[in-house]
């Protein structure tokens, strides 16, 4: 799973370290920033229209009189407004998104291939896919088009000649359509859920011609086989000497088997939908010589979220890991770790061949290291292995996982490397972790809807919010586009921020004109000079865009589901916490607009 | 007496403009009006002459171009001064999808009413305006006079202090006209201050206290309707017992006082012809206040 930004614990994230902005300083940055703004646009129009002076005294007036209006926001008004907003989206027939629902999911049915190497991974990706896209067109239609219908239908003259303050009316609409949202999603999280085990439950018999005893010694035998080809897929089998066993996780899940006397009784798939908890830990690299590098060898792709290792060199992928105790090994069968490799072939051997790489275990502190432990890659899958308590050092001396290799902080490095000459494995630093004991799947699926339903609140948020003062199709084409725009926050915070060549958007206007290098420098002069003062504003304006863009993607935690990963607390909370600021934030703005607008033009 | 202000514009301009910010219509022209508490108001004027203009104004839902309005001594963008407040629009501005109950109820929430207060008041309202058969029905089933009635039903929701009504009568029968006007009465008797404003001037002279005349957004006349209505400088006498010499020598009879005088007043002009009458001169010399009084009216038509 490609994790491209850490995921902070919950209290760092809101309140900052001494090396980043906390998230709620920066909300806080923001809306004085936005309001200062607000405030100088809002005099300018006032003064425009009355004057200097009465233009301030509009503007006062009007700031002071929504922080009474915060004060004497009524529960019961927010209700009712928000239960009429549910009447009507009830009356819009949003009841029939859910039959759309349905006949996407008999689709699936029938189209999606359960021959796919990992079936589950492309079911529940597709299933939450379309439901994020339903849900977030189903919420941007009744927002964009809700106060809109009502400035049409006048219906509107009949609410604001009542004591309601334009922030009930916009908090009610947010309220009333994210319950019908929410009722939705519900329904749609339960049959989804049904729906892809359903669809991914099979048996297996076991090939009882095929089964082999084996034996360590005398008295402790098994038998090992396989089982018969179902659902595009065979496993293989590891019986005890009772012949009771499993059909092993070759495909991403298992079976048990029971043996009643004379037939193996094989269960339902298990574990097709896993939420594996992973602690991740820190990742750098070692370069050819074995000199320690912050990014690893870049093979060429755009995209530098992996870093290479060579093979037969001193380069390795070391991962260091804290908070590591006995607790991490709850079974006392030592510590499991998970990892993903990419591998990056320069010739091609054979393909579909393994290449062979090594784990090493460390102590940070005393250096001690364990034998290099060897390991097959295959490009892309996931490596499951347990690290054993008792392992042998490289100086050949007996040593203990948790005494040995753990330091007194807790802390200790596993080291990757590969071993074939001129084959390349490629990591990023979610692709290594300790395995902790697995959550529940049920309970992973619901926190991925609860990010969908995030997604829905913004969305709606927005809707509602910009409603306020265009009519219902600019409304929504407004807020894609701000949808869009999100997804390319971080373009946007480059061009602002980051190492730009050839300037900011108008510097590049000009050398686009006149047909300049991009790294030639500009002749310094009033020209450039004016050139980079309005760059400078729009990149100041731009870098405030990006931060109130909500980033969509980011939000999306389909892949954790999809891959099988639990998906992370602390994430969940910053997303709520997120959902929370934007609902403020565009309350608020969505609360001037409706104010300042003339009703009943 | 200036507690006693319920409404008061000054100076009250509106100037539609169109998306450009191009004028488009001077719809209301330096208003100048007070309503007192505890009066009928009746806002007169032919069609498009800025009636429902002047109540949006005041009501906070447009902003004006010039001058100002105020309701209850606030602002009229005060959302305050809505607790006070009702109104009741020229057509049904209600939603389409909610019953009558439910939208009674709904309103009532907007004014944070209490559930007992708000089932009884609603109850009431219902049974009020004779929409007790169909209070279960949406409203888009409702013919006009209905939506009228609920629309009244919500306008008083709140047992308010001032009610605006835009043509209350318009789209009620007969019998819906009276009791709507026997309403305005009670309201009045409660001690209510009403604005309403119409072109049914029978409606409007047998309920209004004092009316404005409007024509093309200025104010043309601003009075008592009964002494609007009265023709000064002619008398007019009933008498009985006279002879038929009395009779032919009615002038002498009159000047000796000989008679038995049963009544001497002023006779009065119907609403209509004062209306007509000054929208007629408002177009033959327009931007000036009416001088038309009765007396020329009879005059002209004598
Ligand atoms: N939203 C608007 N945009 C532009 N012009 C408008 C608008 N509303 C009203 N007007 C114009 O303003 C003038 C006054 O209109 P208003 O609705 O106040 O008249 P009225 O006296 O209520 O008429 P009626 O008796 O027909 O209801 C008219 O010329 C009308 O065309
Ligand atoms: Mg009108």
């Amino acid at each position: 799973m490609v994790l491209e930004r850490d995921i902070l614990p919950y209290f760092q994230w809101l309140l900052g370290s001494e090396d980043s902005v906390g998230a709620l300083l920066q909300f806080v940055l923001v809306m004085l920033g936005f309001g200062l703004l607000a405030l100088i646009v809002g005099y300018l129009v006032a003064a425009a229209r009355h004057g200097l002076l009465r233009g301030g005294d509009v503007v006062f007036q009007t700031v002071t009189s929504a922080f009474r209006d915060l004060f004497q926001i009524s529960p019961r008004r927010v209700w009712a407004l928000s239960v009429l907003a549910v009447k009507e989206a009830w009356r819009r027939r949003v009841v029939v998104v859910l039959l759309v629902f349905f006949v996407i999911l008999l689709f699936a049915g029938w189209f999606l291939k359960t021959d796919a190497q990992n079936p589950g991974r492309l079911y529940i990706s597709f299933v939450l896919t379309a439901t994020t896209y339903l849900v977030l067109g189903i919420a941007l239609l009744l927002s964009a088009f809700s106060l809109p219908g009502d400035f049409k239908a006048k219906t509107i003259y009949t609410v604001v000649t009542k004591p309601v303050r334009a922030g009930e009316i916009i908090l009610g609409r947010i309220i009333g359509f994210t319950i019908i949202g929410t009722a939705m999603l519900v329904v749609m999280a339960v049959c989804s859920y049904i729906f892809v085990d359903r669809s991914l439950d099979h048996t297996h018999r076991v090939e009882e011609t095929g089964l082999k005893r084996t034996a360590a010694s005398d008295d402790e035998y098994g038998y090992l086989g396989r089982t018969s080809l179902d659902a595009y897929h065979r496993h293989d089998v590891e019986l005890n000497a009772d012949q009771q066993g499993e059909a092993l996780s070759n495909h991403s899940h298992t079976h048990s088997i029971e043996y009643d006397g004379s037939t193996h009784r094989v269960s339902g798939a298990e574990g097709v939908m896993q939420a594996r908890v992973p602690q991740w830990g820190k990742l750098r690299y070692l370069d050819r010589q074995g000199v320690e590098q912050a990014r690893g060898i870049n093979v060429g792709n755009e995209w530098s979220y992996r870093g290479f290792i060579a093979g037969n060199t001193q380069s390795a992928a070391i991962w260091t890991f804290g908070n590591v105790d006995e607790s991490n090994d709850p079974d006392g069968e030592g510590l499991p770790i998970g990892l993903t490799v990419r591998v990056f072939r320069t010739h091609k051997g054979i393909i579909g061949k393994r290449i062979p790489g090594g784990i090493q275990i460390r102590n940070p502190e005393t250096g001690v290291q364990s034998q290099l432990e060897l390991f097959d890659a295959l490009d892309d899958k996931v490596y499951e292995y347990t690290i054993p308590r008792k392992l042998t050092s490289t100086g050949d001396a007996e040593i203990d996982l948790f005494e040995d290799l753990v330091s007194s902080k807790g802390q200790v490095e596993i080291s990757v490397h590969c071993l074939a000459g001129g084959q390349y494995f490629g990591f990023a630093q979610a692709d290594c972790y300790l395995r902790l004991p697995d959550a529940s799947p049920v309970l992973n699926f619901a926190k991925v809807y609860l990010s969908i339903w995030v997604q829905m609140v913004i969305v709606t948020s927005i809707g509602v919010a910009i409603s306020a003062l265009v009519s219902g199709p600019v409304a929504m084409l407004f807020t894609v586009s701000f949808i869009l725009l999100g997804f390319f926050k971080d373009t946007f915070v480059d061009i602002a921020h980051g190492p730009e060549y050839g300037g900011g958007p108008v510097e590049s206007l000009y050398r686009l004109v006149t047909q300049m290098n991009m790294m030639s420098k500009i002749e310094s002069g009033v020209v450039a000079a004016i050139i980079q003062a309005i760059d400078s504003v729009l990149e100041a304006f731009m870098w405030s865009v990006a931060q109130v863009l909500p980033d969509f993607s980011a939000f999306s935690t389909v892949a954790f589901a999809a891959s099988g990963f639990d998906v992370p607390g602390d994430k969940v909370l910053q997303d709520l916490t997120t959902c929370l600021a934007y609902v403020v934030g565009l309350a608020v703005l969505g609360y001037f607009l409706l104010r300042t607008r003339e009703v009943a033009r | 007496m200036s507690e006693e202000i319920v409404i008061q514009t000054r100076a009250l301009s509106k100037v539609y403009r169109d998306f450009w910010g191009r004028q488009k219509v001077r719809a209301l022209k330096a208003l100048d009006l007070e309503v007192h508490r505890g009066e009928v108001f009746g806002l007169l004027g032919p069609n498009g002459s800025g009636k429902t203009t002047t109540i949006k104004l005041i009501l906070g839902l447009l902003f004006p171009t010039e001058g100002e309005a105020l309701v209850f001594g606030k602002s009229a963008t005060d959302v305050g001064k809505n607790e006070r407040l009702g109104y009741l629009p020229e057509e049904s501005y209600l939603y389409r999808f909610l019953n009558a109950e439910e939208t009674l109820d709904f309103y009532a929430r907007l004014f944070d009413m209490s559930p007992d207060v708000r089932k009884e008041r609603v109850d009431a309202l219902i049974k009020q305006v004779g929409l007790d058969k169909a209070r279960k029905r949406p409203l888009q089933e409702y013919s006009k006079g209905m939506s009228r009635r609920i629309g009244l039903a919500q306008a008083l929701i709140n047992d308010p202090d001032l009610i605006l009504l835009d043509e209350p009568t318009s789209g009620l029968d007969p019998i819906g006209t009276r009791e709507m006007k026997d309403m305005i009465l009670r309201l009045k008797d409660e001690g209510k201050t009403v604005v309403m404003c119409s072109h049914l001037l029978a409606d409007v002279q047998d309920v209004c206290d004092r009316i404005a005349i409007l024509h093309q957004g200025e104010l043309k006349e601003l009075d008592r309707v009964d002494k609007l209505l009265t023709v000064a400088d002619v008398t007019q006498i009933r008498a009985r017992g006279l002879s038929k010499e009395c009779q032919n020598e009615i002038r002498d009879v009159i000047s000796r006082h000989s008679g038995e005088l049963m009544e001497m007043d002023n006779p009065t002009t119907t609403l209509e012809e004062l209306f007509l009458s000054i929208v007629r001169d408002s177009e033959a010399r327009p931007g000036r206040r009416a001088k038309v009084g009765a007396s020329e009216t009879v005059a002209d038509e004598g």
